[in-house]
């Protein structure tokens, strides 16, 4: 068993994309504390004589109004400003994240006394809080800084707190008390650096927002006591004198404007660089595509084909195939089933289908012929986006795993069914609301008036599956794809659910095509007519269900099958008795091995199935991609 | 033989929204739960959603707290224990969660995650932890070279993998499997039941092997407890319980299980599952079961004897 190579360990060297907005932040926070060394001039000497004097050699950025040199006054404010904003952010994000850890993690009294300590806080306007405490404390450092970190730790609190809380439900922290691990070790082990992202994020914000806010309470006389230099001050003092040294306003702002944006970039660079999972990407490797068609015409009762289908995802260099080589044929009154495990390309196929591909995956090959209800045909992969649109509901048709998020919880589900229903037929919308209760009363929901007029909410996760049924039924599409419908629910809804797949595919009055994908073998054997196996992004195996089922030809789908414990009734691990497991895992896409793509798993691969990857064998109706098959055998004789 | 977890008359009540001014609504997850775990044994427990049967696992660890119970763990009476004696005790107690993505923390590397448990009970300190920690990821079949990686370079069989080599890590004599092989592709989940099935023997652990599948309980339990809206409703041998089911539920659900060799008569259902806010009167199934009587509705049927080593909560003798 081989992890799946996918990142280098970081170096601990500083990431490279680090390098930039660090550099940018240090000399921006080095800058004014290394004033002295700039420049030798004193912030606060006043020469009246060469008052608002532009630029020399002297003095560089020119003298304010008091004749003080700016550039003096420029750095030293920053020493000011700066100090001033990070060490109340500093404290306010000690002092609330600690209270949002504390109170997630305990609960009880701690919670309480958390959220209503921020609340009681955030219920006073920042400003006129500000304005009261200087008032009664007098202006100066300490109180700004005391004054900034008191209207900060809120909204510390408020994201740890929350954070913390999405955390602490996590199965990792649930793991750890389940060990004994020490609260305190959990809460600052564990929960903290999990919830460092949005923290540090809060951070960069602060941080910004309190040199702006110090600059403005220097700017209203209520910080920094003059002649002591602020940027604050300065734009105070300068701005008596805008229209005559338009510099003067400028040079303060500049500042606060570069500091600002160096601590957001940094900040955000930062946060992307904590996460664990922002240095994934590993070298593709290269493949070789087989292209060998299956021949067959598109007979009449074929609704939908799939031939040669080929996915890949572009990157510099080589691109990735996700799907290699897929043709399904899928006819009017049949169920084909699509079987594979996660990855396997199974719902890209699908998707590719339906013309739903993620934007990051691109068909470079193949085609997707639909037959349209009016008898046309037409290529999904060609289609624009407007006449996509029109097939899809129409033609074609989608149900998925999650029937809660597939319907739109703050509407009632009747309003939903009839949007759909108008969104393809213009007709009256009574008539549409009968269509709508026609068709909740042919997927089995009771009292379908009723629950026209309901919430989704207020369903079950089985009758959701029922109305999400119903709403990809409205336009009577030839062609149904249910993506894992059943995998959600419980075994007895299940039951339900394939029960009506069923009882629609024979009763439903143009001869439905159903596309079913599963991972569930049981599920797949009771439903389809045909299965084709998928792996590694290819089918493997493909023929009528009972044949596939009960004589795989296939090794895959014999280690599928076998792997199953309701394929072992008599065994039972008391007895000592294993499942006959494959080894190994699904390599991925990129780094699939030469040859057969399941070789290295594989119980029966010879050393020649490295060389070449094997094409589909097999007549009309049984195909499978294996060089071992008896199929491939009888074309070599 | 002693048990080495018994559970008598274990109850949980949630809160659910408010009831006039400062009544709250409860809502009953569990009810009267009693059960048995032996030295050695694998206990499943099988339901559909809101049976309760995760609720089970983390009461008897203690991750929550339950309403009334008697509970004890290798002699030790679980409700009176302090947090000192208790984490302790969590030694012998594990858990494996069922979404491999959550249960490890993004965070740490393996060592870190694997270290965590040992720190914690001091075990295998200093020199010896470096063997202990290869050891561990040698009985899980990863390549002890994984030790300084991170979660996400891992697949979802392998990191479920982690997960029970840190259960494994502090030697437990019983670990909770809360769905622990659920979300794995069928060719994983067979990999993992085949060495949870040799730990068992290897080491003698006691499991209790939460799962909605009754195949994959059927063949890892030695016996199985049937759950339906937080109450028993069939105990018995794996086998007995799967193959002839006492209670009606059982056989419903046993033959709303998807095989390959097709059932030849599925038992259906009525109805929805009733809320657990609102359960019924008398036996919380008889609003679903095709063989209620009125009498059903009087009276909460009891766990009685019914055959070799079983128990089941039906009035009927009548049916099955």
């Amino acid at each position: 068993m081989t992890a799946i190579p996918a990142s280098r360990f970081r170096a601990p060297a500083i990431p490279r994309r680090m390098i930039l907005p660090g550099v940018l932040l240090a000399a921006l926070i080095v800058i004014p504390f290394a004033a002295p060394l700039i420049t030798e001039a004193n912030p606060i000497q006043i020469s009246v004589r060469e008052r608002l004097a532009p630029p020399s050699w002297e003095h560089w950025l020119g003298q304010d109004e008091f004749g003080r040199d700016r550039l003096a006054r420029v750095l030293h404010g920053g020493q000011v400003s700066l100090m001033v904003a990070f060490l109340s952010t500093t404290l306010a994000c000690l002092v609330g994240t600690l209270f949002g850890l504390i109170g997630a993690y305990f609960r009880g009294p701690f919670q309480f006394l958390t959220t209503r300590l921020s609340d009681v806080v955030l219920c006073f306007p920042p400003i006129l809080l500000a304005l009261l405490v200087v008032t009664l404390f007098g202006p100066g450092t300490v109180t700004l800084v005391a004054v900034l970190s008191i209207l900060y730790f809120p909204a510390f609190s408020r994201i740890a707190f929350s954070e913390a809380l999405r955390v602490s439900a996590l199965d990792f922290v649930e793991a750890s008390r389940a060990l004994g691990t020490p609260s305190r070790r959990i809460v600052f082990g564990t929960i903290l650096p999990n919830i460092a992202g949005p923290v540090s994020v809060q951070y960069s914000l602060t941080a910004a927002a309190a040199i702006t806010i110090e600059s403005g309470l220097s700017f209203l006389g209520l910080g920094v006591v003059p002649p002591a230099p602020s940027w604050g001050q300065m734009i105070r003092g300068a701005r008596q004198f805008m229209n005559q040294d338009p510099l003067g306003i400028l040079i303060p702002c500049v500042a606060l404007t570069l500091t600002i944006y160096a601590i957001n970039f940094f900040c955000d660079r930062l946060r992307d660089t904590l996460d664990p999972k922002g240095n994934g990407g590993g070298k593709d490797t290269t493949s070789q595509p087989t292209s060998d068609g299956q021949g067959g015409g598109a007979a009449g009762d074929v609704v939908a084909e799939v031939r040669n289908l080929r996915l890949d995802i572009p990157r510099p260099g080589q691109p990735v195939p996700v799907i290699e080589d897929v043709s399904l044929t899928l006819r009017a009154n049949q169920c084909t089933a699509l079987v594979g495990e996660s990855g396997s390309g199974k719902s890209l196929s699908a998707l590719a289908l339906m013309g739903l591909l993620p934007g990051a995956i691109r068909q470079s090959a193949g085609t997707l012929t639909l037959r349209r209800k009016s008898g046309e045909m037409v290529d999904m992969g060609r289609l624009t986006p407007k006449q996509l649109e029109d097939v899809r509901g129409n033609d074609v048709a989608m149900i998925f795993q999650e029937p809660m998020t597939s319907l739109n919880p703050v509407h009632k589900v009747g309003a939903q069914m009839v949007e759909a229903i108008l969104a393809h037929r213009p007709m009256p919308k009574a008539e549409a609301r009968a269509q709508a209760i026609r068709l909740l009363t042919l997927v089995g929901i009771n009292e379908a008036e009723r629950r026209f007029n309901g919430y989704p909410h207020e369903m079950s996760g089985g009758m959701r599956q029922r109305v999400m049924i119903a709403m990809a039924l409205t336009c009577e599409p030839r062609l149904l794809i249910a993506d894992e419908p059943t995998t959600a629910l419980d075994v007895t809804i299940q039951a339900e659910i394939i029960e009506l797949l069923q009882k629609l595919r024979t009763d439903y009055a143009d001869g439905l095509s159903l596309l079913f994908i599963s991972h569930n073998l049981g599920v797949v054997a009771e439903i389809a007519d045909r299965v084709a196996v998928m792996y590694s992004g290819q089918v493997v195996e493909e023929g009528p269900a009972k044949q596939i089922l009960t004589d795989p030809h296939h090794p895959y789908t014999r280690a599928l099958l076998e792997s199953m414990p309701s394929s072992h009734e008599e065994a039972h691990s008391t007895r000592g008795d294993r499942l006959q497991a494959v080894e190994g895992t699904p390599p991925l896409p990129g780094r699939r091995p030469s040859g057969c793509t399941f070789r290295d798993r594989c119980p029966i691969a010879l050393a020649s199935c490295a060389l070449d990857r094997p094409p589909l064998f097999g007549g009309s109706d049984r195909h499978v991609r294996c060089f071992r098959a008896p199929e491939a055998t009888q074309e070599a004789a | 033989m002693t048990a080495i977890l018994e559970v008598r008359d274990l109850n949980k009540h949630y809160p659910v929204g408010r009831k006039g001014l400062f009544g709250k609504r409860m809502m009953q997850v569990l009810r009267d739960v009693s059960l048995t775990v032996h030295p050695g044994e694998v206990l499943g427990l099988v339901g559909e959603s809101g049976s309760g049967k995760s609720t089970i696992g983390k009461a008897v660890l203690r991750l929550i707290d339950s309403d009334s119970a008697a509970m004890t763990f290798g002699g030790h009476d679980l409700t009176a224990l302090g947090p000192e004696d208790l984490r302790r005790l969590r030694k012998d107690m594990q858990i494996i969660f069922q979404d491999p993505y959550a249960s490890l923390d993004p965070r740490k590397t393996i060592r870190a995650v694997l270290s965590e448990a040992l720190d914690t009970h001091r075990l295998h300190t200093g020199a010896a932890r470096e063997g202990r920690l290869t050891e561990l990821l040698d009985m899980v079949g990863l390549n002890p070279a994984f030790l300084d990686r991170r979660p996400h370079e891992f697949s979802g069989g392998q990191r479920q993998r982690i997960g029970i080599a840190r259960a494994l890590a502090v030697e437990p004599k019983f670990i909770v499997c809360d769905e622990a092989v659920s979300a794995l592709d069928v060719s994983i989940q067979a990999q993992v039941l085949n060495l949870l099935a040799d730990l068992r023997v290897s080491h003698g652990i006691s499991l209790l092997f939460i799962s909605h599948d009754l195949s994959v309980v059927r063949f890892i339990s030695d016996r199985v407890m049937v759950l339906y809206l937080g109450r028993v409703m069939e105990v018995g041998p794996a086998d007995a319980v799967h193959f002839h089911p006492q209670h009606p539920y059982t056989a419903a659900l046993v033959s709303a299980e998807p095989s390959l060799k097709h059932a030849p008569h599925r038992i259906r259902l009525e109805g929805e599952i009733p809320s657990p806010l609102s359960p019924p009167s008398g036996c919380v199934f008889r609003s679903r079961c095709p063989y209620a009587l009125p009498a059903c509705a009087d009276s909460v049927p009891p766990l009685r004897p019914a055959g070799d080593n079983r128990l089941k909560a039906c009035i009927r003798d009548d049916i099955l």
